[in-house]
């Protein structure tokens, strides 16, 4: 090595030791790991190991948040609600990256009971150890100082504000007034008192509460998609199989892929323009990298 | 049977608590209970035919719905058998079963007596009686304002359990507060009572105090006699009096001995001169146990008619039936006045097509409310008229009607709701949303929403939205997503009145239909 290439690499190795993590973690995070399948476990496994690992996210004694979408008292067929395959799938693998515990849980539209009893998840996440499928309650919403654009404080989930890691696992649907919701509106499901109030302007709304609580993996399953009538769906005729589950640590470049599957741009989704522009994350698909798992 | 303690004298043995009655109450009182806490969403969307079992065997439910209904159910088969019971073993059900008697009687004993009530005496109970099949006769049926399980379930749904359910409650978040995390070692038991015996929500009811003073009062009363709703009011005791006054069953001898009559202190409801009131007599047979001299036995025996003096009160007299057609005829019609601003907003439950069918069939009895997923029903004050009292109505803003639900129509004793399927429940017509556009966000301030349409549980979409380009109030341009409904498809199940996000007054409300076709 010449001195001059030797003194360059000391040089910026020790500028980039003193830049924020974020800036660079931001940069190698844009990465999308993509798998198509019919075993939507093996598939969730696939993407996970693409992007490393889920040891690479969970550390021994880490107590996980895994927050799919359970909103809606609707069978999985409807794809209103996340797969119970592909959570189970991720809870599995956080327990075997060491997890103390992996609580799952939904902060619901229609009535909870329900809700959680159609969606099938508690359902195939029942008798694992070490595994909390809990109702919300009251008590465990926290006022947090937001600071953001719209939202200044709200009230959040303590348990998804003390999770070491939070794994953001939303289905891909349609929803009429965002165009979609993907990983960074499924965040709404940590938020409690009177939600729809933030709907007047949602991406902003969103951003804020998505500045605060960091998804450290988001894993968005189209293992079938809900194309129309969204949020809620109820007519097999909107619902599109895929067969595919979409993984990223970078939030932003999830739901930017995603919009694809519905032959959408990333540009037509305001929630993740406003978020790209927030800095938090990328959107640009020429950016990302794509891993066909 | 066994008594315990011999050898007092004259004032008589002490009867044992356990009789044979006793542990039959309470069996029952606790097959009450268990059915009470069962209709509920407990995970399945089918509940225990049974759990409405102590209205379908009760005679005046049936006795009120064949007058009013012009009708029978097969819903109300067991309360023919219960009739069919009663005219062979007397009014066995008060002193063996009812759940109301039986907490009567564990209080009663603590409660020093002042002698009865001289206006109660007479024949009121059976004034009362009368009046109500004849209001039910004109189609308003009233019974089960004063039916004894009703008045109990009620004081129960609306006060009670949502009393326990805010105990627990507080203090399982009073432990959060002391113990933080640490709290969820004892998880496992709160989540077991939550599951099998707490209510999921802790509904405050309208009318909750007016349930609970009813319940207080036939305790109060119990200063003045023993069973003393029970002998002198409840219309359901009075009928069972009625239909099993000349049973076969009956208690021998049927006056009081002359050389001991301590059957009169025993006795709860019958003994009230030397003669036994074969019609208040509820079987329960304390004096038996209680005799001295092995006397009292429960037989079958030919009915003494009047002619030793059994039957003291008539039953029946002119002034009687005069007096209660004319309270029945006031009762029904008289009071059935209605504010027409109220009315728009009379939301029945799904299914209930017509509301005169509603107010014939309609017990009141609050299984519906008990049950009632997303807590959207109510018990009636100001919406249907005095005569509407306790019947259920759907209130949007509290509650609104789950999509997949069909719970109410499964509980309801006489299918005043229907029990429907899934799918015609889904088509069923409960009113229809009306926005109020000096209101809502998208027209009244140019802001986007569209909370109501994402909830709107209809696959195709009650609530629609046109996109408007605009200019707002800041002279930004921008597009607005304006909701407007399809009434052709809005079932009215008040999700959109419900969830929108406006502080007060919603800007989406469901209103009344006259025609509930299906959509």
């Amino acid at each position: 090595m010449k001195r001059r290439n030797f003194l360059k690499l000391t040089l910026s190795t020790i500028i980039a030791s003193q830049l924020p993590s974020t800036a660079f973690s931001q940069a190698a995070s844009s990465t999308v790991a993509v798998a198509e399948g019919t075993d939507y476990a093996s598939i969730t496994r696939k993407v996970i190991t693409a992007l490393g690992g889920m040891k690479a996210f969970v550390k021994p004694g880490n107590t996980v948040v895994v927050k799919p979408n359970m909103g809606w008292d609707r069978k999985p067929e409807y794809a209103a609600t996340t797969h119970p395959a592909v959570v189970k799938a991720i809870v599995e693998e956080c327990l075997s990256a060491g997890a103390k515990k992996v609580k799952v849980f939904d902060n619901t539209c229609n009535d909870a009971r329900r809700s959680y009893e159609s969606c099938g998840i508690p359902e195939a996440l029942k008798g694992m150890k070490n595994v909390d499928v809990r109702f919300i309650e009251d008590d465990r919403f926290k006022k947090v100082a937001l600071k953001g654009k719209f939202l200044k404080e709200w009230s959040l989930y303590g348990d998804a504000l003390t999770a070491d890691v939070f794994i953001n696992v939303p289905i891909a649907k349609h929803h009429s007034l965002t165009g979609l919701t993907l990983g960074l509106k499924n965040v709404m499901g940590i938020m409690g008192d009177s939600r729809g109030y933030i709907h007047r302007s949602i991406e902003d709304a969103l951003c804020d509460i998505n500045s605060v609580v960091k998804s450290h993996l988001t894993i968005i399953d189209a293992t079938r998609i809900l194309t129309k009538h969204g949020p809620v769906g109820g007519n097999l005729k909107d619902v599109k199989v895929l067969n595919k589950v979409i993984a990223s640590r970078d939030i932003v470049a999830a739901d930017a892929y995603a919009t694809t599957m519905f032959n959408m741009k990333p540009e037509e989704i305001a929630t993740t323009v406003a978020a790209h522009k927030r800095g938090l994350g990328e959107m640009n698909l020429g950016k990302i990298k794509i891993i066909k798992a | 049977m066994k008594t315990e303690g011999g050898g007092e004298t004259g004032a008589g043995k002490r009867v044992r608590f356990f009789t044979a009655s006793r542990i039959s109450q309470l069996f029952f009182l606790a097959l009450f209970l268990y059915l009470f806490i069962i209709t509920d969403y407990r995970g399945r969307d089918e509940i225990s035919i049974g759990a409405n079992s102590f209205f379908r065997m009760n005679p005046l439910v049936l006795a009120s719905y064949i007058l009013a209904a012009k009708s029978m159910t097969w819903l109300l088969f067991p309360a023919l058998l219960m009739v069919a019971l009663t005219a062979l073993l007397g009014r066995f059900f008060c002193g063996w079963i009812c759940p109301l008697g039986t907490l009567i009687d564990l209080v009663t004993r603590r409660v020093p007596k002042s002698g009865p009530i001289r206006f109660l005496r007479g024949r009121f109970k059976y004034f009362l009686l009368y009046a109500l099949l004849v209001s039910a006769l004109f189609s308003v049926n009233v019974s089960g304002v004063f039916d004894p399980i009703a008045i109990l379930i009620r004081a129960l749904t609306f006060f009670f359990y949502p009393l326990l359910g805010l105990a627990a409650r507080s203090g399982w978040s009073g432990l959060y507060t002391l113990a933080g995390d640490g709290r969820d070692s004892a998880f496992f038991l709160y989540d077991f009572l939550r599951a099998h015996v707490l209510p999921f929500r802790e509904t405050l009811y309208p009318l909750a105090f007016v349930s609970f003073i009813l319940i207080v009062l036939i305790f109060a009363i119990e200063r003045f006699e023993r069973r003393n709703w029970c002998r002198n009011i409840c219309p359901l005791g009075t009928l069972l009096g009625l239909l099993g006054r000349f049973s076969l069953f009956r208690r021998i001898p049927g006056r009081l001995c002359k050389d001991c009559g301590d059957c009169r202190k025993h006795c709860p409801t019958a003994f009230d001169e030397e003669v036994l009131q074969s019609g208040d007599c509820i079987r329960c047979m304390d004096c038996r146990a209680a005799c001295n001299f092995g006397r009292v036995n429960f037989r079958p025996g030919m009915p003494s008619f009047s002619k030793d003096g059994t039957v003291k009160q008539p039953v029946l007299s002119r002034r009687l039936f005069v007096g209660s057609v004319v309270s029945g005829i006031v009762m029904a019609k008289g009071l059935s006045f209605r504010k027409p601003q109220t009315q728009d907003r009379l939301l029945r439950p799904p299914g209930v097509t017509d509301e005169n069918i509603f107010f014939q069939k309609c017990v009141r009895c609050g299984e519906c409310m008990k049950v009632c997923l997303r807590s959207a029903l109510y018990p009636d004050l100001s919406f249907g008229g005095i005569t509407g009292i306790f019947m259920p109505v759907i209130i949007p803003r509290l509650g609104y009607c789950e999509y997949n639900c069909t719970l109410c129509g499964q509980v309801c004793p006489t299918g005043a709701i229907p029990r429907l399927s899934p799918e015609e429940k889904k088509k069923s017509i409960i009113g229809a949303a009306v926005f109020d556009r000096n209101l809502c966000l998208p027209y009244a301030k140019k802001l986007n929403c569209l909370v109501c349409e994402e909830h709107c549980p209809v696959p195709e979409k009650a609530i629609r939205f046109e996109r408007i380009g605009d200019i707002d109030y800041q002279g930004k341009k921008i597009t607005l997503k304006r909701p407007y409904v399809v009434e052709e498809l809005c079932t009215g199940c008040g999700i959109c009145e419900n969830k929108c996000p406006l502080e007060g007054r919603s800007a989406i409300e469901v209103f009344s239909r006259k025609l509930k076709r299906t959509v």
